[in-house]
């Protein structure tokens, strides 16, 4: 065995080398849980959207699908399947209606299951597999439209299919657009002989696919290239809608939580490797008077730094990995689905934390350490000072070279180192005062607060620094209490219980009383109607909206559809005036879309309505709370416009599960009213944010506890001195009391302003994270000035006294002993 | 036959920076020392006589003037050469034991030989506790033991190498009259039996006159004189 490996299994001994390898594995196994973890939701959430859009990945085309692409698909081990929608006109007995029929391969669905029922207005049962060729399943609706059950013949084009089910939902179809004509479902196969796909038709094809993440993102880089204009690419989960926007928002509150992690076990590296070069700087000089060299000591840390790298990685990673399984199955009785197995790739992220964290915080002290004096020896009681400057520089930037490395961005760790340095300068500026002012309020050292205060003011700089630590502890920890329950809260307020559920639209004038009065026995929750013409927006400030787009490229949503239009007296509920004045005789205009469309008050709109052009300037801007399932609206116009045109109805309704088999009967003696049921999206989300909120509140536990142990490794790095003074004061006579009250003085003094200063940054901190990073409304949190001072006294204390415990109960002899 | 010279030092002068501007510690410093020989440096407390010490063993480098120790020339050598020369011809007893407090009392005198790779590290190291007479006490950790036994761990480490040299600075400061005896005996009997040149401050009058030859130091110059 070489002498390096001696040395330090000998050190081992001394618990130096644990200390630092403890803080290799705290910084280690917190990111690589924390990655592991956020790996593992998102493919739990992505499987999970993936029943929704039927596939892990679709591609959509107004052409049909290209061979090459399933070629592709096959090559690169994909399944696939094919779905073919389009509008067409159904005959049976005599009676024709308008039918959005889809036609599916043998495959489809890829993911999740079409929900069918053998009575008519049935809730429906989870079916796998499609129709048979030959057969058609319709949707309630159209059969009641058709007049027709089960067994009965249904005409589309040339060909003559049989009726087999009634089809409630189709896995790939969840949408909330307000155009819907009754469904049904056919087989791919009957398709071609039907002849009702000419050149011209309006037809959207998909193709669905499925596998392997890495596979599927091989295809995606092959095929985006190739995409042309009408055809799209779509993942589970996209920017912008609901569950993609929950998802995105838990990951920022993880990835928030994981860079504080990163902090946080910076600093414990940071520590550890303080107090290791601080009891080996004596040592270092007495091997040097022994002879060793400068590069053999070079060699003996390096090795030993690299050693306790590969073991403080490889526990680090085995830990983070047994956390993350246990905050895995922890959740997974709480989750409807068993969570995929994390990838294993997502394990560099830990090791890298690790890797810079020793290069950043332990190798510059090393090396200090290497080039200290052996003339020290001869000078037992000069101070051996390191230029710490550079340290602490070199420490600042690793910090935020880690952060930037792990959020891959700037704006979090800018935000948090900028709220670091005005903490620190807070910190040593109140700290300075503080301690001054209660030495001098006290003199004497009679009882334990004058010791106490006056051992605070005499360590000022230690104590200072330590101040530091535990204030940047406790305000991450706020910081991320504050997060967690303003985005909780947010996602609840969100999503009541008894948002609305489904959409009732094509509603006439003269049904809505009838509808009311036959509704009304069933206790479900209504809003009010809302009239709907629909139009759309031909010129705008005199400029056509053709020649401002010709070929529709970029063209913004305001522009690029026919619209619904209502009008209203009130401004109505989920909307917010933001400008201008709502009952005007004018435009009232949505504020994302009039951003989107560089829209402004005062700008003019032309409209096309039913074949009239009207001109009216934007009067008002509204907020809309998407969110709020209510109908919504891009543009709002005076009742003085649009009364004159025949206008449907439309409205949202809450049904439970118990009475919406009642429902669908009664509605169905409104049979060319259409019913829209987003309650699977509305679920699904209500799950998803459940389950999401619980996995925040045990990665914020975790992160806790990663706190509190990096509290007392910073404790026990002043514990020696602190040893040194408890027992001199108990050799000279003091009671064991009197010392434990100096030392609950210095502590709770400490936790106090640790508490308060953390309070104050924290603050600061969620200002900006909230503003730039979550994108929401900043507030003020009145809890967190309690509980900043709250756990700063009570953990810092408790912690502080546990680990001087030794200092009252061992014989002062032995102190001394050890410490001479 | 003539001695061989141990130690030459010539016009050595030593200065320091310190926040108060710099300090001459060492003012134009001659002197020889022959190999075997025990001489003492005495003086009173600051006028410089760890410093010389500590320049003589190579543990920092002089501001000017020449340093030999045998045939090298410690004055132009780096860091590393002078660890080297160290390890080859000095060993170091200092006041305060300077024991490695996590490493074992066999550990400690095991290191100057394990430090040169040598493999009988252990066996040496037992054979010297034993001449300390410490070998009831191998695996003792050092705030186990007592100062003076901590010296003699000092001692034996120091012996671990067969250093030509034995630099000792107040190595019985520390101690009361009977340890300090004993440690005493202990580094002039191994001086006799292996020939080492033993350079040792003390302010004790009475050790003093116990080695061959008395230099007084006073305010950063040396001056021969026998007590
Ligand atoms: N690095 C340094 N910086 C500033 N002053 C120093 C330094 N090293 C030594 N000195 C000063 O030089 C003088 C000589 O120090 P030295 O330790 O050699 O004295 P000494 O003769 O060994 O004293 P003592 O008998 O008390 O041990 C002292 O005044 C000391 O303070
Ligand atoms: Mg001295």
């Amino acid at each position: 065995m070489s002498f390096t490996f001696r040395l330090m299994l000998r050190d081992i001994r001394s618990g130096d080398l644990l200390t630092l390898l403890l803080a290799l594995v705290i910084s280690v196994g917190t990111v690589t849980s924390i990655g592991l973890f956020i790996d593992r939701l998102q493919l739990s959430f992505e499987q999970e959207s993936a029943n929704l859009l039927a596939a892990d990945r679709l591609v959509r085309s107004d052409d049909a699908i290209d061979t090459s692409w399933i070629e592709q698909a096959s090559k690169q081990d994909l399944q696939f399947a094919e779905r073919t929608s389009f509008t067409t006109m159904m005959f049976a007995n005599n009676a024709l209606q308008l039918s959005q029929l889809s036609a599916v391969t043998d495959d489809y669905p890829l993911k999740g299951a079409y929900l069918v029922d053998e009575a008519l207005f049935g809730t429906g049962q989870a079916f796998t597999g499609t129709p048979e060729p030959g057969t058609v399943w319709v949707s309630s609706r159209l059969a009641s439209l058709l007049n027709i059950t089960l067994g009965d013949a249904v005409e589309v084009g040339d060909v003559t299919l049989t009726v087999s089910k009634f089809l409630v939902r189709d896995p790939g179809s969840t949408t909330s657009s307000f155009a819907i004509s009754p469904r049904a479902v056919m087989n791919m196969a009957d398709l071609a002989a039907t002849n009702v796909i000419i050149p011209g038709s309006r037809v959207r094809y998909s193709l669905l696919l499925a596998g392997d993440r890495e596979n599927l993102t091989q295809y995606e880089e092959w095929l985006l290239p190739q995409l042309q204009e009408g055809q799209r690419w779509r993942t589970p989960t996209q920017k912008g809608d609901r569950i993609g926007d929950t998802i995105g928002r838990a990951e920022s509150f993880l990835l928030l939580a994981g860079t504080l992690a990163v902090v946080m076990s910076g600093v414990a590296m940071a520590l550890a490797s303080a107090r290791f070069v601080k009891r080996h700087l004596m040592q270092v000089a007495i091997l040097k008077t022994l002879g060793a060299t400068p590069a053999l000591l070079g060699k003996v840390f390096l090795q030993q730094l690299v050693a306790l790298f590969i073991v403080g990685a490889l526990v680090g990673l085995g830990t983070g990995w047994l956390i993350q399984e246990a905050i895995a199955s922890l959740l997974s009785s709480l989750m409807s689905t068993a969570l995929p197995a994390p990838s294993v790739s997502s394990l560099w992220l830990g090791t890298a934390t690790g890797l810079i964290s020793m290069l950043v915080f332990c190798l510059p002290l090393m090396s200090h350490l290497i080039k200290i004096s052996p003339l020290s020896v001869l000078q037992p009681n000069a101070k051996i000072e390191f230029n710490g400057v550079v340290i602490y520089i070199i420490g600042f930037i690793g910090m935020y070279a880690l952060m930037c490395l792990y959020t891959k961005g700037f704006l979090l760790p800018s935000i948090m180192t900028i709220a670091i340095a005005g903490i620190a300068l807070l910190v040593a500026s109140i700290g300075w005062i503080a301690f001054k002012l209660g030495r001098s309020l006290t003199s004497g050292a009679t009882s334990g607060w004058q010791i106490g205060l006056a051992s605070l003011y005499r360590r000022l700089v230690p104590n200072l620094f330590q101040l530091l630590v535990f204030t940047l502890i406790i305000m991450l920890t706020l910081i991320l209490v504050g997060v967690k329950s303003s985005l909780i809260a947010d996602w609840q307020q969100q999503l009541p219980e008894d948002a609305p559920n489904h959409y009732l639209f094509n509603v006439q004038a003269n049904q809505i009383e009838s509808i009311n009065e036959k509704t009304q026995a069933l206790g479900v929750e209504q809003s009010d109607w809302f009239p709907m013409v629909r139009g759309r927006v031909v010129v705008a400030n005199d400029v056509t909206i053709e020649s401002m787009y010709p070929d529709g490229r970029g063209e913004p949503e305001l522009y690029d559809r026919e619209l619904n239009l209502t009008w209203s007296d009130s401004i109505g509920e989920g909307n917010e005036l933001v400008e201008g004045d709502f009952s005007a005789e004018g435009l009232s205009v949505e504020q994302r879309a009039a951003t989107e469309a560089g829209l402004e008050m005062g700008d003019v709109l032309t409209l096309n309505i039913g074949g009239n052009r009207v001109t009216l300037p934007i009067t008002s801007i509204r907020k809309v709370d998407w969110g709020s399932m209510q109908p919504n609206f891009y543009l709002i116009l005076p009742k003085s416009v649009l009364e004159d045109y025949p206008a449907n109805f439309v409205s949202s309704w809450y049904v439970s599960d118990s009475n919406a088999q009642n429902f669908y009967q009664t509605m169905a003696n409104f049979p060319t009213v259409s019913i829209l049921n987003v309650g699977d999206v509305l679920e699904q989300v209500q799950t998803i944010i459940g389950q999401l909120s619980k996995a925040i509140q045990l990665v914020l536990l975790c992160i806790l506890s990663a706190g509190a142990l990096v509290l007392l490794a910073s404790v026990r790095s002043t514990l020696e001195e602190r040893l040194e003074e408890g027992a001199l004061l108990r050799v000279l006579g003091a009671r064991g009391a009197l010392v434990r009250q100096a030392l609950l003085v210095e502590f709770g003094a400490l936790g106090f302003f640790a508490g308060l200063i953390a309070a104050v940054g924290a603050e600061a901190c969620l200002y900006g994270l909230q503003v730039f990073v979550f994108k929401a409304e900043a507030n003020f949190h009145p809890l967190l000035w309690l509980l900043g001072p709250g756990i700063g006294v009570m953990v810092i204390t408790t912690i502080g006294l546990v680990a001087s415990r030794t200092v009252l109960k061992v014989p002062p002899m032995l102190l001394l002993r050890d410490l001479s | 036959m003539a001695r061989k010279t141990a130690i030459k030092v010539a016009n050595l002068t030593h200065t320091v920076t310190s926040n108060t501007g710099d300090l001459t510690i060492l003012k134009g410093i001659n002197m020889e020392i022959l190999e075997s020989e025990s001489v003492a440096i005495v003086g009173s407390s600051g006028s410089g006589k760890s410093t010389l010490l500590g320049l003589l063993a190579g543990l920092d480098v002089n501001t000017s003037g020449d340093i030999h120790l045998y045939d090298e020339h410690f004055s132009s050598q780096t860091e590393e050469t002078r660890a080297l020369i160290r390890g080859q011809y000095v060993g170091f007893v200092f006041q305060s034991f300077h024991l490695l407090p996590s490493l074992q009392a066999i550990e400690n005198v095991m290191l100057p030989a394990e430090l040169k790779g040598d493999k009988q590290a252990r066996q040496k190291a037992e054979v010297l506790l034993e001449k300390v007479g410490l070998s009831h006490r191998l695996t003792h950790y050092p705030n186990q033991l007592s100062g003076g036994e901590q010296q003699r761990v000092a001692i034996a480490r120091a012996f671990a190498s067969n250093p030509k040299i034995l630099f000792a600075d107040e190595p019985t400061g520390n101690l009361d009259e009977e340890n300090g005896k004993l440690i005493v005996e202990l580094l002039f009997d191994l001086n006799r039996s292996q020939g080492t040149t033993l350079v040792m401050v003390t302010h004790d009058n009475g050790l003093a006159k116990m080695c061959d030859r008395q230099l007084v130091m006073s305010s950063g110059q040396l001056t021969e004189q026998s007590l």
